[in-house]
């Protein structure tokens, strides 16, 4: 059986803002590829599939997307798919596309997720989109919000740990003081305890700079089977582990609706396959749609027995022993959906080779990096392990 | 830029949700009774979590307790539990006050199957 391992020979995240200058999602899928490409030093020839991330349809009116931005990335030839599972897409073409190379089906696979997700329509009508991202016929068609079911088992979650409301300023002041050292980021903001505390209640606890903002934008990988790969990119990092896993898609039929389940499931998949236990991985990116939901991802994922005591120890923070969301994260790098978990993976992969942009790049490289990304209210979760070249070598 | 607008008006079946959809729009909680393990599902499940398929239609008496609840811009809501239901449900919560605990399914005026919980009356409270 051929088992490859493999090898992020590129990494590229574009700009994640609102995009007012004319530019559409063609343009920044496309630099998004150029650029990881270009990391690579692989040619296009080389690449043998494409996985496309976008969340919807509705975003840009492109029901077949992966087609033509095969066209539109000279790749036309490829194998094309485009993959969808809601605010997961990107994390599960991820995984599509490591399996395709595991498989020995593909040597050198590219990734592109890409969603308009601020500029194609108004905010309004995304919200509304949004809502039916759980189950249409009961909590779409209610009219309940991804804000409101976040909110909800948010609060469940504040019953089993005791969380304040200095804990939500606290993570959301950390990812958007992140963001401010990102000159890709979308909501670099120094915001006080207090502005956040006067901020609009969108659905209580959560207030209007609890939430991760709608971006646009695009992030690409290229995934390769190690030995096709020339010298000068043999030793860049791996992907070691994936795990995905789903919950009840109603939050009401969880035992437990504050517990992301399917995030631990997906984590101990991927630890399984990566033979590490959580406590190896020493930076993460997480899935911060909102502020608490950063907090609820972190004790899934196991990486703390303590998350409310870890967070206010620093353990989280850019100089902790395992950093979160050096990008900003959602909420202050952005959150152009099909892009996330491909932006997640990219952000993982140039840390791990110091690669990072300068100011938040760490001194000491990671030995293994986590990247978390999730749909729905974590009714699908999916996870990639990624390690440093020399290690799984 | 390029301006589209596009107006759709979707037709979806319910399928075996339909005994669901229709009590909504009455102001019925139609849940499911699993034959093999008697667990009910609100809203209903067509796998019951013990694994069986086979279940009943049961009509449940559509009072709920508010265990979980949020308010804000986007609306109020809840997540509840409706008596003789041994799951929760997530509810927009309509005319409830904040102290109010319980509340009652209510026939949603818009034409889409909306699960409500509003106000119950005293003659409903003091027989709960």
């Amino acid at each position: 059986m051929h088992d490859a391992t493999v090898t992020v020979s590129g990494a590229a995240v574009t700009p994640f803002n609102r995009r007012r200058d004319g530019t559409g999602l063609r343009d920044w899928a496309a630099s998004a590829f150029d650029a990881a490409l270009a990391m690579s030093d692989l040619h296009r020839g080389d690449i043998d599939a494409l996985y496309v991330a976008s969340e919807s349809d509705f975003f840009h009116l492109q029901l077949n997307p992966a087609s033509v931005l095969a066209t539109e990335l000279g790749l036309a030839g490829v194998s094309a798919t485009r993959c969808e599972g809601g605010g997961a897409s990107g994390q599960l073409a991820v995984h599509a596309a490591l399996r395709a190379v595991q498989s020995g089906a593909a040597r050198h696979v590219a990734v592109v997720g890409v969603d308009p997700s601020a500029s194609s329509l108004p905010g309004d009508d995304i919200r509304t989109l949004y809502g039916f991202s759980f189950d249409a016929w009961t909590d779409g068609m209610t009219g309940l919000t991804s804000t409101a079911l976040y909110a909800l088992s948010y609060q469940a979650f504040t019953e089993s740990h005791t969380v304040s409301d200095s804990d939500l300023a606290t993570v959301t002041i950390q990812n958007r003081s992140n963001a401010c050292h990102n000159p890709g980021a979308h909501l670099g903001r120094t915001d006080s305890a207090e502005d956040i505390a006067n901020s609009p209640v969108i659905a209580h606890p959560y207030r209007r700079l609890h939430c991760s903002p709608l971006s646009d934008g695009a992030a690409a990988l290229i995934l390769s089977d190690t030995s096709h790969l020339p010298t000068t990119r043999k030793s860049a990092p791996r992907v070691v582990g994936a795990g995905a896993a789903t919950d009840h898609m109603h939050l009401g039929a969880r035992a437990k609706p504050g517990l992301f389940s399917a995030k631990t499931r997906a984590m101990q998949r991927a630890c399984a396959e990566a033979d590490v236990t959580p406590s190896a991985v020493n930076y993460a990116e997480i899935y911060d749609a909102y502020a608490g939901a950063q907090l609820q991802g972190i004790a899934a994922l196991g990486l703390s027995g303590d998350v409310i005591r870890d967070l206010r120890a620093g353990r989280f923070a850019p100089n902790g022993a395992c950093p979160i969301n050096l990008s900003g994260g959602l909420m202050g790098q952005g959150a152009p959906v099909g892009a996330t978990g491909v932006a997640q993976t990219a952000t993982c992969a140039l840390i791990l080779e110091g690669r990072y942009h300068p100011d938040l790049q760490p001194q000491t490289l990671p030995q293994i990096a986590l990247a978390d990304t999730h749909g729905g209210i974590c009714t699908t979760s999916a996870v990639t392990l990624l390690a440093q070249g020399a290690r799984a070598a | 830029m390029i301006s589209y607008p596009l107006s759709l008006n979707y037709s979806l079946a319910p399928g075996w949700l339909e005994p669901f959809v229709s009590g909504l729009e009455t102001g019925a909680a139609l849940a499911r009774k699993c034959d093999a393990c008697a667990a009910v599902s609100f809203p209903p499940l067509r796998v019951c979590p013990c694994g069986a398929t086979d279940a009943t239609w049961v009509t449940l008496p559509g009072t709920a307790r508010i265990e979980l609840r949020t308010y804000g811009s986007d609306g109020a809501f809840g997540l509840v539990r409706f008596d003789g239901a041994d799951t929760r449900a997530t509810v927009r919560l309509v005319d409830i006050a904040p102290d109010e605990e319980t509340g009652r399914i209510m026939a949603s005026d818009a034409q889409r199957p909306m699960l409500c919980l509003t106000t119950m009356t005293a003659k409903e409270v003091s027989h709960g």
